[in-house]
């Protein structure tokens, strides 16, 4: 629930409990002003007809609403206030009254004189404070309502910057800060809070990031200790062949951790925007370049290639990088074609594809770019080919596809 | 020829000494900044190996008291960081080459023959093994004086034996060497055998000796 809603809705819920009760008490404290109102009147006029009848010997009458007998056989009394249905002839229903009699001795004889006056109906009164109420009611929510909405729109602006701002955070973003300083204490209380909390989570990754670059540097040294110590010890003219087979296969797993640094190393690295140096690369030459490269593992395993590539076609960015996607995508085909593959290599229309003909995948396929993700068990496999070329796209807001379609395994390269 | 090697670990530096040692070369090492810079004011060397990242100063500012001290000295630049910004750095201050950790031995020593030979030409552009003669200059080769049909890559594979002849060198350095990083999406290395099998064939068809052998699948010497 928004909370121009969530306010709105508590305002109106609250105010409308007020005003019920409000209503309640001004109708009662009205109806008793009104009927205290009443008896003060007519008790006047019960004094003024008895001076009536003293000066002008006459006895009023107007019914209903004075009355005057001479009853000398009663005593003066107090008043005595009572309340009266009389019909009423022209709206034919009976209309309650408030009636005040009292019996006064004046100049020797003793009259009954009875005053009425019509009350005010407990519903009309009812209806008239009702509506007045709801007028009120009514009015308030408006105004309250078109506050609150201004109030949103000027005071929780900072709120809304700020929460667009956190939506699109990314703790690699190098330039990440929060908006302006708000006038309301509790959005700068909050404006700082999440500024130290995002600067921390911003720090934690890049020191992860340090970390990793660090630890593949440290790493180098020691295996190039480790390889170059291998490579003095298979010189040594008596090995038996059990020794040689030590040394060959803790060899081979030295190349192995050596690549997967220097991987890891390479993507950490476009992590961590260290390629800033863009230029014009032609693409359609630098693609041929690399597919030569694998001129000797296309014709062991005896692949086929297709190409379709477009003449001069250039494109902004990091050379090292190019190179290293085009090497990554175009290694992985020949990797995973197995002997007599197809090979596809399309450059046009302001996409790259490279596909190579393959079993499907037998796991799901947005796997592929992940880190360490084997879609099979090959020897030297890393499997950070594609999680390269994935960062390497994201980098330069290239999009890039994977799809399996007509037997061949395809990824695709929008620029 | 004299060699310095600007490197702090102690057993890689070594290693690297002896391998050299072996090859001919007079090897003198630096373990730290000061060390190097001592070394650098009171002797000349014909090349120095200069790891960057090095304790008590950094790498590229030993660059320039190189050049200043001992500019006729070919430099190779030795890095862990496999980072291109280093390598360009380095090379547009004069270094005349870089490799980067870590690196085979018998790479190493054929980046230091190639400098070596760039800087002392006297005779030093023919390489020459019994019969087997290159040119490195035409990219000629000949066997018995006959002249030898290679392709690029199997005239790479012979001139990196050749270079580190009665040395055991590895499948993967040759792969490296010969493919460079293609050869991490090759399956196995087939097309490295199957190339050295065309080179011995060729050599053979010239009435020239078999001097590759294979030692126990870990890669072949090439020797009498």
């Amino acid at each position: 629930m928004k909370l121009l809603k969530k306010t709105s809705r508590t305002y109106f819920i609250i105010s409308a409990s007020a005003f019920i009760v409000a209503g309640v008490i001004i109708y009662f404290v009205v109806s008793f002003i009104l009927e205290e109102e009443l008896n003060e009147n007519l008790r006047s006029d019960i004094k003024s007809i008895s001076r009536t009848i003293e000066k002008d010997k006459s006895i009023p009458h107007y019914y209903p609403f004075v009355e005057v007998k001479k009853v000398n056989w009663q005593s003066p009394g107090p008043y005595r206030v009572i309340d009266t249905l009389i019909f009423d002839k022209k709206e034919k229903e009976e209309i309650p009254f408030r009636q005040i009699s009292s019996v006064k001795s004046i100049q020797g004889e003793t009259y009954l004189i009875v005053v009425r006056d019509a009350l005010i109906e407990k519903s009309d009164l009812l209806m008239i404070i009702g509506i007045a109420i709801g007028l009120v009611f009514v009015l308030l929510n408006i105004t309250l309502y078109l506050i609150n909405r201004k109030l949103s729109l000027e005071i929780w602006k900072p709120f809304y910057n700020t929460l667009d701002k956190l939506k699109k955070f990314s703790p690699d973003d190098p330039v990440f800060n929060l908006t302006e300083e708000s006038e309301i204490d509790e959005f700068t209380e909050m404006r700082n809070t999440l500024e130290s909390l995002t600067s921390k989570v911003i720090s934690d990754y890049q020191s992860l990031k340090r970390f990793s670059e660090d630890a593949s540097h440290e790493i180098q040294t020691p295996l190039a200790v480790i390889q170059s110590k291998l490579e003095t010890l298979v010189q040594y003219p008596d090995l038996t062949n059990d020794q040689a087979e030590l040394i060959k296969s803790a060899y081979t797993s030295v190349q192995r951790i050596s690549k997967l640094t220097q991987t890891l190393l390479l993507l950490t690295k476009i992590g961590n925007y260290q390629f800033p140096e863009k230029v014009q690369v032609n693409l359609t030459d630098l693609l041929e370049e690399k597919v030569n490269l694998f001129e000797d593992h296309i014709k062991s395993k005896s692949l086929i290639i297709e190409k379709e590539i477009e003449p001069g076609f250039f494109l902004e960015t990091n050379f090292f990088l190019a190179e290293s996607m085009l090497m990554n995508l175009i290694g992985n085909a020949v990797k995973h074609s197995g002997k007599n593959g197809i090979i596809i290599i399309r450059l046009l229309n302001n996409s790259l594809e490279i596909s190579n003909s393959g079993s499907p995948l037998s796991v799901p396929s947005e796997k592929i770019f992940e880190r360490f993700f084997k879609a099979d068990i090959l020897t030297g496999s890393h499997g950070l080919g594609l999680a390269i070329v994935k960062e390497i796209c994201k980098l330069n807001k290239w999009e890039v596809t994977y799809l399996y379609l007509n037997d061949q395994h395809k990824f695709i390269v929008q620029f | 020829m004299k060699i310095l090697i600007i490197e702090d670990e102690k057993d890689l530096v070594e290693t690297m000494k002896n391998y050299l040692g072996s090859e001919g070369f007079l090897c003198e090492k630096a373990t730290s900044w000061f060390e190097a810079e001592d070394s650098l004011s009171v002797y000349n060397y014909d090349i120095i190996i200069l790891d960057l990242t090095l304790p008590g100063g950094d790498g590229l500012d030993l660059i320039k008291l190189i050049k200043e001290r001992n500019k006729d000295a070919g430099l190779l630049i030795v890095s862990a960081k496999n980072s291109i910004d280093d390598k360009i750095k380095g090379l547009d201050m004069g270094a005349d080459d870089y490799i980067s950790k870590p690196f085979h031995l018998a790479e190493l020593n054929s980046r230091i023959k190639s400098l070596a030979r760039r800087r002392h030409y006297e005779g030093s552009n023919e390489i020459v093994f019994n019969e087997i003669k290159i040119n490195v200059e035409s990219n000629e080769v000949s066997v018995n004086g006959e002249k030898l049909d290679l392709t690029k890559k199997e005239y790479e594979i012979l001139l990196y034996f050749m270079v580190n002849k009665n040395k055991l060198i590895t499948r993967e350095s040759i792969a490296e060497h010969a493919w460079g990083d293609s050869i991490s999406y090759a399956d196995n290395f087939d097309f490295v055998y199957s190339h050295i099998k065309n080179l011995r064939k060729k050599i053979g068809q010239k009435k020239g000796k078999n001097y590759l052998h294979n030692f126990y699948g870990i890669g072949y010497k090439f020797s009498d």
